[in-house]
């Protein structure tokens, strides 16, 4: 029906991609922010994890006995067991201020460690002093080179790698060491302590039954699968700090704004051409082939809206992979996303459907 | 086919409690196969009124109206339409053409919502663009065409679905006089081809003496003027409907 007007028809479509871009984009943030959240624990490739009771995410880790990796083995189903130290310290940067930085400690299979190293390699963590930083906080750390040299807790570390794509959404970068390194570090650890037992199972069916039979052999620990760690982790900020809920009031802002200027667009282009339909009905039209008229019509500007929205996504999420605030998202968020964005385009011109009919034949002959 | 449109005892009230404003008292008419009727009175006399109502597109506060002897059922909406589809055209002040459509697909899309044949869609095309000098324009938007152009169309397209009753509402009022002439000759023309009923409304007396029949309206009331051949364009006799002499 607005086919005819080339260059209308390109300012609806390119609206309606922006305001999709704009509600993907909000959403991807949170998404993101999401993955951010757990990504350590989702990466570590294990299938449970055991903490001191009340942990609410792995930032927050305290002291276990390091004895709990032993006793875990022991338990029937258990293929490998390693552990995990979370300490907060202070890093001195070379321009003389102090930032605080989360010194994740690591045991000799490196799980919990970084995923992708951009410089040196990931064993280094277990060189006296050495610790691995992402490129992401270079700056924050004022690192410049590998080999560099600088202090932790007063005493001195080497840059011994980079990682990539380690982000934290607290401003504390994360420092990758050995768990031996860390309890030099880290005050509040005696040095017969770890933070978390990483487990992985003999059999990936029986995640569950194992863990429920670690948390029997064990006392004062709780143990939970990778998923329900990540879970608590994100619920943890999420839902629990000031942060977290800025993020969720800013995409679901930023959702709403988008799907409600997706449907405004199709409810006054619809408005625009209000006489034509009331000429349309005067001449004999029935109501339902100006229905299918306008739902084809807003089909057609929705779909090619969402579509090229889609497309800006898509690249941004590649543009931003690698900065600290990535756009990301899931074939489920997507696919969510595009439905309720599709509701609301339809929504849109069916209320202009109802203000169409409402009108009276009559007044076109006025 | 006689009597193909018929009033009786057409009443139409706008408003309501005290503000009630009574626009047709009383309304009888009958129009037979290919008459052409013109209708007059001053501005707020009720012609739009009327011709709504003709039109199926308006329901009378009270009284009947019978499209080719069967009574028109204004409660019910789709039947309303299927009238309008099936039986009537309009030709409104401004051409009203779709601005996103040629003037041939103009003419089509309301031969296809008229349930006809796509062979014959075409072939009626053809023969009223020929009629009405259209050809040249058929591929052509309504917004290149001048107003005359336009309602030239809007005739085309009034008629394209081969309507018992074509309604017409000041088809002129936005042309000039020679342009508007015209407008309404070839109109009375292709009317008569079609042997449907025509009832134009206009402001402009000089149109008058084209019609068969001249009905003024004025206080919510009907007469017609008699047109006598001998008299044309000077004199007329007038007859009030309500009274009809010899009852
Ligand atoms: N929808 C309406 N509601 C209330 N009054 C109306 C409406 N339509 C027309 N009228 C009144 O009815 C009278 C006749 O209107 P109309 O039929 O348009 O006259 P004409 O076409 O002869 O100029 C006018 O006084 C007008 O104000
Ligand atoms: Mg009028």
């Amino acid at each position: 029906m607005l086919l005819y007007n080339r260059s209308r028809f390109a300012m609806t479509i390119l609206g309606i991609s922006l305001a999709y871009f704009l509600a993907a984009a909000q959403v991807g943030l949170l998404v993101g922010w999401i993955h951010t959240n757990s990504a350590i624990i989702n990466h570590a490739g294990v299938d449970i994890w055991v903490m001191s009771k009340g942990t609410r995410t792995l930032d927050y880790g305290t002291a276990i006995p390091r004895q709990r990796i032993q006793q875990t083995l022991s338990v029937p189903g258990v293929k490998w067991a390693e552990g995990m130290l979370v300490g907060w310290v202070n890093w001195q940067h070379p321009e003389g201020k102090r930032i605080t930085v989360e010194v994740i400690g690591l045991d000799n299979g490196n799980a919990g460690g970084p995923w992708r190293m951009s410089e040196g390699d990931i064993s280094a963590v277990h060189l006296p002093e050495t610790v691995i930083v992402d490129e992401l906080s270079r700056q924050a750390l004022g690192i410049i080179e590998l080999g560099q040299e600088t202090e932790m807790e007063g005493k001195r570390v080497i840059i011994g790698g980079f990682s990539q794509g380690v982000r934290t959404f607290t401003a504390a970068p994360f420092v990758f060491t050995s768990i031996e390194n860390a309890l030099d570090y880290v005050p509040y650890y005696r040095d017969d302590e770890i933070s978390f037992v990483l487990v992985n199972c003999e059999n990936a069916a029986e995640v569950k039954s194992v863990r429920d039979r670690i948390a029997m052999e064990i006392n004062d620990v709780e143990v939970l699968t990778t998923e329900e760690f990540a879970d608590r982790s994100v619920k943890y900020w999420m839902l629990e700090t000031g942060v977290g809920i800025t993020v969720i009031i800013t995409a679901s802002l930023g959702l709403l704004v988008g799907v409600v200027i997706m449907s405004q667009t199709l409810f006054s282009i619809t408005q625009d051409h209000i006489n034509n339909y009331a000429t349309l009905l005067a001449l004999g039209f029935h109501q339902k082939s100006l229905r299918s008229i306008i739902l084809t019509q807003s089909l057609i500007l929705g779909g090619g809206g969402i579509t090229i929205g889609s497309l800006l996504f898509v690249i941004s999420c590649q543009l931003t992979a690698l900065s600290p605030i990535p756009l990301e998202t899931t074939p489920l968020v997507s696919t969510c996303l595009t439905l309720f964005s599709m509701l609301f385009c339809v929504a849109g011109s069916w209320f202009s459907i109802r203000a169409v009919f409402k009108l009276d034949p009559v007044s076109v002959f006025h | 086919m006689k009597n193909v449109l018929v009033c009786r005892g057409i009443t139409k009230s706008y408003g309501s409690g005290n503000l009630v404003e009574q626009v047709l008292k009383r309304v009888d008419l009958e129009f037979s196969q290919g008459e052409a009727s013109v209708l007059v009175g001053p501005s707020g006399s009720g012609k739009t009124t009327l011709l709504s109502i003709l039109g199926c597109l308006l329901e009378p506060s009270s009284g009947e109206l019978l499209v080719e002897n069967s009574a028109v059922n204004f409660s019910d909406k789709s039947s309303l339409t299927e009238v309008r589809r099936q039986k009537l055209g309009f030709i409104f002040q401004q051409a009203q053409l779709l601005p996103f459509l040629t003037i041939d697909d103009n003419l089509s899309v309301v031969g296809r919502n008229a349930g006809m044949e796509q062979t014959d869609i075409d072939q009626r095309v053809n023969k009223l663009l020929d009629r009405l000098q259209l050809q040249p324009l058929r591929h052509k938007y309504p917004t290149q065409l001048s107003g005359g152009q336009r309602q030239r169309v809007a005739i085309a397209r009034a008629l394209l679905h081969r309507p018992s009753i074509v309604l017409a509402d000041e088809p002129t009022a936005a042309l000039d006089w020679n342009t508007g002439k015209t407008v309404v000759e070839l109109l009375l023309e292709q009317a008569r081809i079609e042997n449907a009923v025509l009832v134009v409304v206009t402001h402009d007396t000089r149109m008058l003496p084209l019609f068969d029949r001249i009905l003024s309206i004025a206080d919510g009331l009907l007469v017609e003027r008699q047109q006598t051949a001998a008299t044309e364009n000077t004199f007329y006799t007038e007859t009030n409907l309500d009274h009809p002499p010899g009852l």
